[in-house]
């Protein structure tokens, strides 16, 4: 275990090296000078030049990929250009929020759509499941945005029960949570039902309903035991989503996470900060991919990494 | 008999004492009660709160509150002593003499004197530091202390504005200790002499302002100024209703009518100094001819644009610049909307309507850009002309805009102009002189009159306002006839806020100031 745990850990390696690389070199590919748009457009030439030079723009492109990987080495992801400050601080500032942010939405996720994909393949082609396929068509069609909004309108304004943005109390993370565990609660709800369907089929469900045992017993400790492999592979790999690709919530909500943090990045075309939080983005992703793969071991006791 | 008295007089004075402080409390205005907090909801978070550093204007309003201004400049223009009591200027325009205010400490207890002032200055003028903006002080070749309130301004050529130049946030100045304390990193911890204090800045979330207990000016009415970063004006709106905040930085134009009808909320748009234009080739394609470009102008129906895209957010251009500065004229011609006139001119310019023009337009950067844009392109396309319309995000287009006039491929495209302080200089030299063609300016309509550089070069050295104002409007009239641009409109600056607050004093310049606002 530990050294197939060491192994994939040097695996992240070369992974984020890949990243960076492809990351550097497609963002120097996008048309627009990173110091005009900082220098704002009533800069003279001279002055833009100067703040080129300042940030090391002037510089070939493989020194300065060169300088970019010297600096990771030693863990340090430069400095922004916008804020001037370096990138590891802004992205310190905000990383706990997209974390408690995505976790609070996958556990509202997990706790509303296993049990709804259970229910509906317990009785397939009922009038349940019917509810749960047409609840998670509904949450997967409906945009966030409008959905974030249509919230805040019932619960802010008209019951005025919750804030309509900003962080601070438990208060400001219901209506956030609930908009982006929307869209991974219906993933995980059809995730279930099929995966537990095909399970139910199997003979040892049939065996152990020959055998008079409980349909709970059979439901969870057979059926659903069995059918967590996929299940939680489809939860690790939303998380690892939620983490990146929650934008848009964060942007209705006023939440200040990582997601809008690299939109106006790019659109202020601040090189270190988008390169840095991709990169710690990166890392999150394989991180969660690999607990993703331990946790096998732990549902399912044929898996080994010896 | 005296015991007795004494005896009775303690007996009375508690009771006067409580009917003394009623009375007071009585007569006291309303306005003068101390507001304990502020809740000011905008769209970003600050970059930098470096007065030398920052360009966007709504950082530079909170750099105005934690630094004071050397000279305020109000709505109507007229200019104000702040941390500046009042300035001299030699007969040949060339030396400023100013005169600080006396008494001035910055927060952290350093003394404002000559010595900080020529220290902003050489900040400014070191082509080391990152100062955007100092093509707007460009002329100032060096300060020299006279005294320890005095400093002379060395131009290197006059520049009759210098004085409304003076009340941007550009040359605010920097405690030098805190300076010397954090070195560039001041830029997160601004010490300034102004009415207000950094005391929170939560990244992404909030910057907390609290007021500067040792401020020389007049105390400010709120204890406690916090903006809150809420990227999306529906939630800004929603948080507006809720009374989560009290001030709302510019809501969607879509909804002004609706926030302004109810009881609670006051809607305020003052106009603004930004213009938004076409601009137009003038000296590549279709548009150098002068025809095409007021067949443009008449095809186009400006008051409509306002009305239905903009839901009356902004008002035609009827001169080269905003109404609001200092050398604005109401143009005698108007190129009011009339098609027939349009295809007319088209006409008789030789048109070619076989060809297509190719229209740029940013998406997001102003006020419904892309949609005034397609609109454009329809009034065009209504004309007979082809008309190609191209969307880019900010950084994208800009890098084209500044393409000398050999590498440019720009025939029409749409931008925005707002003058950093109520004056037409930056307005008409910024854009139509020479000097700024691409790509040492963002004069991308390329608009060359040697005339015309020849006014704006005297307007700069006439002293006179009187003078400067006839020779700023012989400008305006000669480029309004040669159509550089299509004169689309000029933005206001929408701000709804609580209808408890009075006295919010909003400027052209798309600033506010709560500092002495009252509360109902």
């Amino acid at each position: 275990m530990i050294h197939f745990l060491m192994k994939r850990l040097l695996s992240i390696i070369p992974v984020l090296l890949g990243i960076s690389l492809l990351l550097f070199f497609m963002l120097r590919m996008l048309p627009g000078d990173p110091a005009q748009v900082l220098a704002g457009q009533m800069a003279s030439p001279e002055d833009v030049r100067i703040i080129r030079i300042q940030m090391g723009l002037d510089q070939p492109l493989y020194i300065q990929y060169g300088v970019f990987l010297k600096r990771l080495v030693h863990l340090d992801l430069g400095v922004s250009a916008r804020t001037q400050n370096p990138v590891i601080q802004e992205i310190w500032a905000r990383l706990p929020n997209t974390i408690l942010l995505a976790l609070c939405a996958i556990t509202l996720a997990c706790l509303f759509g296993i049990p709804a994909g259970v229910v509906a393949a317990i009785r397939p082609y009922s009038w349940i499941d019917y509810l749960v396929t047409l609840a998670s068509l509904f949450g997967i069609s409906m945009p966030v945005f409008w959905l974030g909004l249509m919230l805040m309108i019932v619960f802010s304004i008209t019951l005025q029960w919750l804030p309509a943005g900003g962080i601070g109390t438990w208060k400001h993370l219901v209506l956030p949570s609930i908009t982006l565990a929307s869209f991974v609660v219906a993933f995980i709800a059809r995730m279930t039902r099929s995966c537990m369907l095909e399970v139910l089929s199997q003979d040892y469900v049939t065996t152990a309903r020959s055998k008079g045992l409980k349909e709970k017993v059979i439901i969870v400790k057979h059926a659903l035991k069995n059918a967590l492999i996929p299940i939680i592979t489809v939860v690790g790999l939303q998380f690892g989503l939620l983490l990146g690709g929650a934008v848009l919530t964060e942007t209705v909500f006023a939440w200040p996470g990582l997601g809008r943090l690299i939109v106006d990045s790019i659109l202020a075309r601040d090189y270190a900060m988008i390169q840095g939080s991709i990169l710690i983005f990166g890392l999150l992703y394989t991180l969660v991919n690999l607990l993703v793969d331990m946790t096998y071991a732990f549902v399912d006791p044929r898996v080994r990494y010896d | 008999m005296q015991k007795q008295n004494v005896k009775r007089f303690g007996r009375v004075l508690p009771w006067g004492v409580i009917a003394a402080i009623f009375l007071f409390w009585m007569v006291l205005p309303a306005g003068a009660a101390q507001i304990k907090e502020l809740k000011i909801g905008i769209g970003v978070d600050a970059d930098t709160l470096n007065p030398q550093e920052q360009t966007t204007t709504l950082f530079q309003n909170i750099c105005d509150l934690i630094y004071d201004n050397m000279y305020y400049q109000d709505q109507d223009g007229n200019l104000h002593p702040r941390l500046l009591s009042s300035h001299d200027v030699s007969e040949d325009g060339l030396t400023w003499t100013l005169h600080l205010q006396k008494g001035v400490k910055f927060s952290d207890g350093t003394v404002f004197n000559a010595d900080v002032v020529k220290l902003t200055w050489d900040r400014i003028l070191n082509p080391d530091m990152r100062v955007p903006l100092r093509f707007a002080v460009s002329m100032v070749k060096e300060a020299v202390i006279i005294d320890d309130y005095t400093v002379q301004l060395n131009l290197a050529y006059p520049f009759a504005p210098l004085d409304a130049t003076l009340s941007m946030s550009l040359v605010s100045a920097i405690s030098p200790a805190a300076l010397e304390k954090y070195g560039e990193d001041v830029r997160q911890h601004p010490v300034g002499p102004g009415p207000y204090v950094l005391s929170e800045w939560v990244k992404g979330d909030r910057i907390v302002l609290t007021r500067n207990e040792e401020y020389w000016g007049k105390t400010p009415t709120v204890d406690k100024l916090t903006f809150k970063v809420i990227p999306e004006a529906t939630t800004r709106e929603a948080m507006l209703r809720t009374g989560e905040i009290d001030i709302c930085y510019k809501p969607l134009p879509s909804n002004v009518a609706s926030l302004d009808k109810m009881d609670d909320i006051t809607v305020e748009m003052p106009l603004s100094t930004r213009t938004i234009f076409m601009g137009l080739n003038t000296q590549k394609g279709v548009t150098t001819d002068k025809k095409v470009r007021q067949a443009f102008n008449y095809a186009v129906d400006k008051k409509a644009i306002v009305e239905r895209i903009l839901f009356n957010t902004a008002e035609p251009m009827d001169g080269p610049v905003s109404p609001k500065v200092f050398g604005y004229m109401k143009m005698d011609h108007q190129y009011d909307y009339d098609p027939d006139k349009a295809s007319q001119l088209l006409k008789e310019a030789g048109f070619d309507f076989s060809k297509t023009i190719s229209m740029r337009t940013p998406n997001g950067r102003y006020l419904f850009d892309k949609q005034v844009s397609e609109v454009v392109q329809a009034y065009l396309q209504a004309i007979g002309v082809k008309v190609e319309l191209r969307t880019y995000d900010w950084p994208t287009y800009v890098a084209g805009l500044l393409k000398p006039i050999e590498e440019s491929e720009l025939e029409v495209f749409l931008l925005g102009w707002g003058p950093l302080f109520l004056d037409a200089d930056m307005g008409l030299y910024g854009q139509f002189t020479t000097e700024v063609n691409p790509p040492k300016g963002l004069g991308s309509a390329f608009y060359s009159n040697p005339v015309y550089d020849d006014i704006m070069k005297a307007s700069r050295k006439a002293q006179d306002p009187k003078e400067r104002l006839a020779l700023l409007k012989q400008a305006s009239e000669m480029v309004w006839d040669d159509c550089p641009w299509i004169w689309l409109h000029v933005e206001k600056f929408v701000l709804a806020y609580s209808s408890k607050i009075k006295n919010l004093a909003v400027t052209p310049t798309e600033k506010f100031f709560p500092t002495y606002i009252t509360m109902e």
